[in-house]
C-alpha cells in the first residue's frame, strides 16, 4: 500500500490579520532580538553590568543624562534619518531601488561646504545661507537624477548605479578635503563663522532646526504621496509601467521628476549636516543613513507617519547601544551594528508570520481559502483511490471519481453503461458505487 | 609592469571570488545584495581561523593554517548566507532588503569581531598574522624566479589565487554541462515550471545560496590575509566596496564564471591603479574612483546594447510561493 506523502509543514496565505495582532508579532520579534542580545552581551562583556543593566543602559542612551541633551540628540538624529528615509520612499513607491542615499547626502554636504569655503566672509551670511541651501539641494538632486535619466531611457540597473555613485561621492569629498587642506591630516576644520546659528541655547537649540524641517518634510511628503496627482502617478508606475503608459502617464518624466525630489530631500539633509550641525564635511558624514533609511522605509511600510516611529526606534536603539558599549567596557561601537542588524533580521523575518499561516502536522479539516481546498481534495481522493482500489481495473477505478472531475470520470460512466445497457445511466453509476 | 600585472591578478582574485559566489546565487533567482557583508564575514572567519592555528605554538604548520583559515572563512560566510537563504527562500522576505541587512550586519560583526574578539591590534597577534600571511598564504612555488616576467605574472602567487581560478572553471562546467546546473538555471528562469517538472526548488535554492556565500567568503579571506597582512582594522570598509563591485561585475560578465576571470583581472588592475600612477597626493582620491566610474560606464553600455544574452535570470529578485499560482 502506497500513501501520498503530506508535508509536515504547510503554508497558506492569510486573508487579513487584526492590527493589534500584527503589532504584537512585530514587537515580540524586536523583544526577542533584544533579549538574545542582552543575554549575550551580559555574559561576554569585559565589564558587565548584568542582564538588567543592559536595559537600563539602553534607555539611558536616550533618556538619561543631564538637561535632556541625549534626548535632543536622539531627536536630531531621528529627524535626519527620517528625512533620508522619506527621500528614499518616494523612489521606492515607484519600485526604483535608490540605494544611493549616502552619496546624495554626501554631495549635499560637499556642496554646502564648498559654498562655505569659497564664499564664506565674502558675502553677507544670510545670503550665503540661502546659496548653501540651494547648492546642497541642487547637488543632491543631480546625484540622484543621473541614475534616473539612464534608468528612464535605457533601463540601466539603478541599484548598482546608485551604489557606485555613493563611492564616487565619497572619494570626491576626500579629494576636496585634501585639495583644500593639503598640509592637513585629511580632516577639515569646522568653519563655524559662516555656519547657521543655533536657534536657542544648549543642545535643544542646536537640534531644533533639523527637527522642525523633518516635521515639515514629513507632512509634505505624506500629502504629496496621498493626495497629489504626482503621488498617484508614482504608485501607478510602481505597480506596472505598462498600465501607466496605457493610462497616458509619461513614465520617463515621472521617474526623473521623482528622483529629483528624492535627491533634493537628501540634499537638505546634507545642508543640515554641514551647514548647521558639523560646520565641515568628512567622508563618513552620511553616517550610513542611506542604508538605514532603506530599513526605515521598509519597516514603516512606506508610510511616512509609521516611518517616523520606526526612525525614532532605530535611533533610540543605536544611541542606547552606544551607551551600552561605553558602560560595558567595549572599545568598539560596532557592537551596535550587530544588535541592530539582529533586530532587522527578526523584524523582517516576522513579516512572514503576518502574511502567511503555518500549519504543522497532517491536516484533517480544510478551513482556509478556495484553491487550498481544491488541492487538498485531490490529495484525499488519490489516497483513497490508491489504497482501496489497488487491484481494480482502470475503468472501475475511474468510476470512483466524483462526477465533477470531468472527462476522465465520464469515460468510467460509459464503461459502466456498457455493462448495464443504455438508458439506465443513473442506476449504472449506482451499481459501480455499490460494488465498491 | 610585471609587478603591476602580478598585483592586479592578486587583487582581481578578490573580485573573482565574490563574483563567482554571486553568479551561483543569482542563477537560483536570488539577488544577494548581502555579498559585501558575507565577504566581510569571510575575512573575519579567515583571520580567526589563522589565529587559532598560529597562537600557542612556536612552529605552526603552514598547510594546516591555510586549510583551517579557508574552512572558517567558508563557515562564517555560509552562516550569514544561510540566514539570507532562510529569510528569502523560506520566509520570502524582499531580497534587496534582506541583502542590505546582511551587509549591515556582516560589516558590523566583522569590525567588532576582529577588533574585540580576535584582537588584531594586539602586537603578538598581528605579528603572527603577518607571518602567516607572508609565509603561508603568499608562499609560491620555489625556483620560478628564473622564468622572468612569465614567472612573476603567472607563477608567483599564493594558493588562493589558483584556488579562485579553479573554482571559477569548475563552477562554469557545473552550470553548463551537468544536470544539476541545468536544474539550477531552470529554477532561476522559472521556479514554478521547475517545480512542476519535479525539481526540488527549495533545496536547490538553499544549496546555491549557501555555496555562493561560502565562495564569496573566500574573497574576504583573500583580502585579509592574501593581499593585506591581517592587520587592517578597517577591513570591512574596503571589502564592502569590493563586494559591491563584485556584484556589478556579475552583470558585465553576463553571468559567466569563465568570463569573470578576465573581468576580475581588469577590475583588479583598475582598483590598484592609483598606487602605480605618480600624481600629487591630493589627486590620489580622484584616481581611486576610477573603478566605480568604469563600472557605471559599463553598466550603461550593457543596458544600451541590451542583448538577449546579457539578460539576468528571468525570475531574479522574485520570491517563489508554490501556492501563489
Amino acid at each position: 500500500m502506497e500513501r501520498v506523502k503530506e508535508p509536515l509543514i504547510h503554508i497558506t496565505r492569510r486573508d487579513s490579520m487584526p492590527v493589534w495582532k500584527s503589532l504584537l508579532i512585530r514587537f515580540g520579534a524586536i523583544l526577542i532580538a533584544l533579549l538574545i542580545s542582552a543575554a549575550f552581551i551580559a555574559a561576554m562583556a569585559p565589564d558587565s553590568q548584568g542582564f538588567f543593566g543592559f536595559f537600563s543602559s539602553l534607555f539611558s542612551g536616550t533618556f538619561g543624562g543631564k538637561g535632556g541633551r541625549r534626548f535632543w540628540l536622539t531627536l536630531q538624529n531621528t529627524a535626519l534619518l527620517l528625512c533620508v528615509a522619506l527621500a528614499l520612499v518616494v523612489a521606492f513607491r515607484m519600485k526604483f531601488w535608490n540605494l544611493g542615499g549616502n552619496g546624495q547626502v554626501l554631495m549635499g554636504c560637499l556642496a554646502c561646504a564648498m559654498c562655505m569655503y569659497y564664499l564664506g566672509g565674502k558675502i553677507p551670511n544670510p545670503a550665503l545661507w540661502v546659496i548653501m541651501l540651494v547648492a546642497s539641494v541642487a547637488a543632491g538632486a543631480v546625484w540622484a537624477v543621473i541614475p534616473a535619466v539612464f534608468k528612464a531611457i535605457f533601463n540601466t540597473n539603478e541599484s548598482l548605479f546608485t551604489l557606485m555613485m555613493n563611492y564616487i561621492a565619497m572619494y570626491l569629498v576626500a579629494f576636496f578635503i585634501s585639495f583644500w587642506y593639503p598640509e592637513g591630516t585629511g580632516a577639515m576644520p569646522p568653519l563655524s563663522d559662516v555656519a547657521l546659528p543655533a536657534l536657542g541655547n544648549g543642545q535643544a537649540g542646536r537640534s531644533l532646526l533639523p527637527v522642525l524641517i523633518a516635521v515639515v518634510v514629513t507632512v509634505l511628503i505624506f500629502c504629496y504621496l496621498r493626495f497629489s496627482k504626482h503621488g498617484y502617478e508614482i504608485s501607478i508606475v510602481g505597480e506596472s509601467k505598462n498600465t501607466a503608459r496605457y493610462a497616458g502617464i509619461n513614465v520617463r518624466k515621472v521617474i526623473i521628476r521623482t528622483l529629483v525630489l528624492s535627491g533634493a530631500i537628501c540634499g537638505i539633509v546634507g545642508f543640515l549636516l554641514t551647514g548647521s550641525i558639523n560646520h565641515m564635511v568628512s567622508t563618513t558624514m552620511d553616517g550610513n543613513m542611506g542604508f538605514t533609511g532603506i530599513m526605515v522605509a521598509w519597516m514603516g511600510k512606506f508610510n511616512p507617519l509609521i516611518m517616523a516611529v520606526v526612525a525614532f526606534l532605530i535611533n533610540f536603539l543605536s544611541r542606547g547601544m552606544a551607551q551600552v558599549c561605553t558602560d560595558f567596557g567595549f572599545t568598539s561601537e560596532a557592537l551596535s551594528d550587530i544588535v541592530i542588524g539582529l533586530i532587522y533580521f527578526f523584524f523582517i523575518g516576522c513579516e512572514f508570520f503576518i502574511v502567511y499561516k503555518v500549519h504543522i502536522g497532517r491536516r484533517k479539516k480544510q478551513t482556509s481559502g478556495l484553491s487550498d481546498e481544491a488541492s487538498a481534495d485531490t490529495v484525499q481522493i488519490e489516497t483513497a483511490g490508491e489504497s482501496d482500489n489497488a487491484g481494480m481495473p482502470v475503468e472501475e477505478r475511474d468510476g470512483h471519481f466524483p462526477q465533477s472531475s470531468g472527462t476522465e470520470a465520464s469515460s468510467g460512466i460509459l464503461g459502466a453503461e456498457a455493462v448495464s445497457g443504455s438508458g439506465e445511466e443513473p442506476s449504472g453509476k449506482q451499481q459501480v458505487r455499490e460494488e465498491n | 609592469m610585471d609587478v603591476f600585472l602580478s598585483s592586479a591578478i592578486e587583487f582581481g582574485v578578490i573580485f573573482l571570488f565574490g563574483c563567482v559566489g554571486e553568479i551561483i546565487t543569482e542563477k537560483s533567482g536570488h539577488l544577494n545584495l548581502g555579498i559585501p557583508g558575507i565577504m566581510c564575514m569571510g575575512a573575519a572567519g579567515g583571520v580567526f581561523g589563522a589565529k587559532l592555528c598560529m597562537m600557542g605554538t612556536d612552529n605552526p604548520n603552514g598547510v594546516l593554517t591555510v586549510l583551517v583559515a579557508i574552512l572558517f572563512a567558508m563557515l562564517f560566510a555560509a552562516a550569514l548566507g544561510g540566514v539570507y537563504g532562510f529569510l528569502t527562500v523560506s520566509l520570502r522576505v524582499n531580497q534587496n532588503v534582506t541583502g542590505l541587512v546582511c551587509t549591515i550586519f556582516g560589516a558590523g560583526f566583522t569590525s567588532f569581531f576582529l577588533n574585540n574578539v580576535v584582537n588584531i591590534a594586539d602586537l603578538e597577534v598581528s605579528s603572527k598574522l603577518s607571518y602567516a600571511s607572508l609565509n603561508f598564504f603568499n608562499a609560491h612555488i620555489p625556483g620560478t624566479e628564473i622564468l622572468g616576467w612569465f614567472g612573476t605574472i603567472f607563477l608567483q602567487h599564493g594558493i588562493l589565487i589558483y584556488l579562485a581560478i579553479v573554482i571559477a572553471i569548475v563552477t562554469s562546467v557545473i552550470l553548463k554541462r551537468t544536470k544539476a546546473g541545468l536544474n539550477l538555471r531552470a529554477i532561476g528562469e522559472n521556479p514554478a515550471t521547475a517545480d512542476a517538472v519535479g525539481i526540488r526548488v527549495t533545496r536547490y535554492k538553499y544549496i546555491a545560496i549557501v555555496t555562493g556565500a561560502a565562495i564569496a567568503g573566500l574573497g574576504g579571506l583573500c583580502y585579509a590575509l592574501g593581499y593585506t597582512t591581517g592587520n587592517d582594522s578597517t577591513v570591512e570598509v574596503t571589502v564592502q566596496g569590493i563586494g559591491w563591485l563584485s556584484i556589478a561585475l556579475v552583470i558585465f560578465t553576463m553571468w559567466r564564471p569563465t568570463l569573470s576571470i578576465a573581468g576580475s583581472l581588469v577590475f583588479g588592475a583598475l582598483y590598484i591603479l592609483f598606487s602605480y600612477i605618480t600624481v600629487a597626493s591630493e589627486f590620489k582620491p580622484l584616481l581611486r574612483l576610477i573603478p566605480f566610474v568604469v563600472t557605471i560606464i559599463v553598466l550603461i553600455a550593457t543596458s544600451i546594447i541590451g542583448h538577449r544574452e546579457t539578460q539576468p535570470p528571468a525570475s531574479l529578485g522574485l520570491s517563489y510561493f508554490r501556492e501563489d499560482r
